[in-house]
């Protein structure tokens, strides 16, 4: 057992020491022999200096850090959660009942396979520039994730389990209010995981695209004025932002489905 | 009579979905004010399949599909192969996994998409800015996904034949990689999805041909009936290259049952 610790141990240090290689080199290249100037690649001092300085300072795009994160995660979250509120009932009820799920699942099919993305030119052109039409896209992205998943949730219901609930008397609302969908929580959650995934970097797109403030607003901006040291700094918290939010719905998931294995 | 409604009831049903939709659609574009900004169904599938010979911009329908496809092809088969190389090493050696996989960690959660304005200051307005891109999606979705693969060995299998004197090439190719091939696909299913919606973003944020460039075109100009058909090209062509790697996932691997 300690050999075993031990040598895990001597890979966590071949990672540390990679990094560390890593970071150097990128120092190297940029401060240490200036072979490439701050607007074509940063130094990663730089990089970590303006991550400091975006907290308080509105230059050169009009908000700061937090403010662009904000924007951000309010439109992202916004249309995630009608998105999920709807898709997942969607989702449900497509996969119980078999006439609606013959009915709807061949134009959800067509609708699905066009990236939220490309639903921003037309909410722009229906409802314009601004909050709404990105959370429209963000909707569309997260609803897609959710119905996929809760219906293949339901689908893989044990066939087993049914029976013995018909058996046991149970009427359809019972088997699926006690049956189905316990057993379809564990995907419904991966649903959930996936569709923020979804909405992220869709909302992120959208924002490159059509938008006032954000974060893919700001990552633009300074694209413009070859400020890379914010656009760095933006991936950066962009990454963070999708990692913990992802991180939380997991948890949140392992809270609720107790004794399931998340995917 | 009623053995013919089981074997083509979910035609039967699946037809009469789309076409309530359709219905739907028309009905409200014509009956509604919501007719005034969206284009009815008729004008739209009529304008896509007359856009094959009537040029939108300076190329016709089918020009505009084949930019774009080309534009993921290349940058997919180099990120795919390299991904399954590095995804394969990680997995294999612990002292490859140990130095690759901080950069893989750190690089995986900033979406592609993301990366649209560096590689704009680093490779220009040009195609390979979008090869950049476009590997970026397929690359660490492979390479995860192939590490995943190699893990989910069976040890005693591995042991086993250790035990019967294969060496490391029999290892590897009898064992391993049977295992590791179902995890690629899935990987290369999951990576040609991201990349198609990654290079429709790309060519709407910056673009003079291709699918994405009409949707955006169209909305600058306020021709709805344009985004629309760029949005049925989108679909259509999405679903062609994901049916075309399921058959082909089902042909090369016939010999193993994904969880579908």
């Amino acid at each position: 057992m300690k050999q075993k610790r031990e040598k895990i141990n001597k890979y966590i240090i071949v990672s540390i020491i990679s990094v560390c290689l890593g970071i150097f080199a990128w120092w190297l290249v940029t401060d240490g022999l200036e072979i490439f100037r701050s607007n074509v690649l940063p130094s990663p001092t730089k990089v970590l200096r303006t991550f400091g300085k975006k907290w308080v300072e509105t230059k050169p795009d009009g908000a700061t850090l937090l403010q662009h994160l904000g924007a951000s995660l309010q439109v992202a979250l916004g249309g995630y959660f009608i998105g999920a509120l709807i898709g997942i009932p969607l989702g449900i009820f497509m996969a119980w009942n078999d006439k609606i799920d013959m009915l709807v699942r061949p134009v959800f099919d067509l609708v699905r396979t066009v990236p939220g993305i490309a639903w921003t030119s037309v909410m722009v052109t229906l409802v314009g520039i601004g909050f709404m039409s990105k959370a429209l896209v963000i909707f569309i992205s997260a609803m897609v994730a959710m119905v996929i998943n809760s219906y293949s949730g339901i689908k893989q219901t044990k066939t087993v389990h049914l029976w013995v609930g018909q058996t046991f008397g149970a009427s359809n609302w019972e088997l699926l209010t006690k049956i189905a969908i316990p057993s379809a929580l564990p995907m419904i959650f991966t649903g959930l995981d996936v569709a923020l995934g979804a909405s992220w970097t869709t909302l992120v797109a959208a924002e490159l695209l059509a938008s006032t403030r954000g974060l893919g607003f700001m990552i633009q901006q300074a694209r413009g004025i070859s400020r890379l040291d914010i656009v760095i700094v933006g991936m950066i918290v962009i990454a963070i932002t999708g990692s913990i939010l992802s991180a939380i719905i997991r948890k949140i998931g392992e809270h609720v489905v107790k004794g399931a294995r998340l995917q | 009579m009623k053995k013919v409604y089981e074997k083509y009831k979910r035609i039967y049903w699946g037809v009469l979905g789309i076409f309530i939709f359709i219905c739907i659609w028309y009905a409200a574009t014509k009956f509604t004010g919501f007719g005034n900004i969206m284009p009815d169904p008729i004008t739209v599938f009529g304008g896509f399949f007359r856009s094959f010979v009537k040029p939108i911009g300076t190329k016709t329908m089918a020009l505009h599909i084949l930019i774009s496809l080309s534009r993921v092809l290349v940058p997919y088969v180099i990120g795919g192969v390299l991904g399954v190389i590095v995804g394969v090493l990680m997995g294999w050696y612990k002292l490859a996994d140990a130095i690759l996989m901080p950069y893989i960690q750190m690089i995986r959660p900033i979406p592609p998409i993301a990366w649209i304005p560096l590689s704009i200051i680093w490779f220009g307005f040009d195609e390979s800015s979008k090869y950049f891109l476009i590997f970026l999606a397929c690359f660490f979705t492979i390479a995860v996904t192939t590490y995943n693969g190699v893990h989910s060995v069976d040890d005693t299998l591995v042991r086993a034949a250790r035990m019967l004197g294969a060496n490391d090439r029999q290892l590897f190719t009898t064992i391993v990689l049977p295992t590791t091939v179902p995890y690629i696909f899935s990987g290369l299913q999951v990576a040609l999805g991201s990349a198609w919606a990654t290079i429709v973003a790309a060519e709407m944020i910056r673009s003079s041909e291709g699918v994405g460039w009409l949707i955006v075109r169209g909305q600058d100009v306020g021709n709805m009936e344009q985004i629309m058909i760029g949005i049925v090209a989108i679909a259509l062509t999405g679903l062609l290259i994901t049916t075309l790697m399921r058959v082909l996932e089902n042909k090369l691997c016939a010999w193993t049952v994904r969880g579908k």
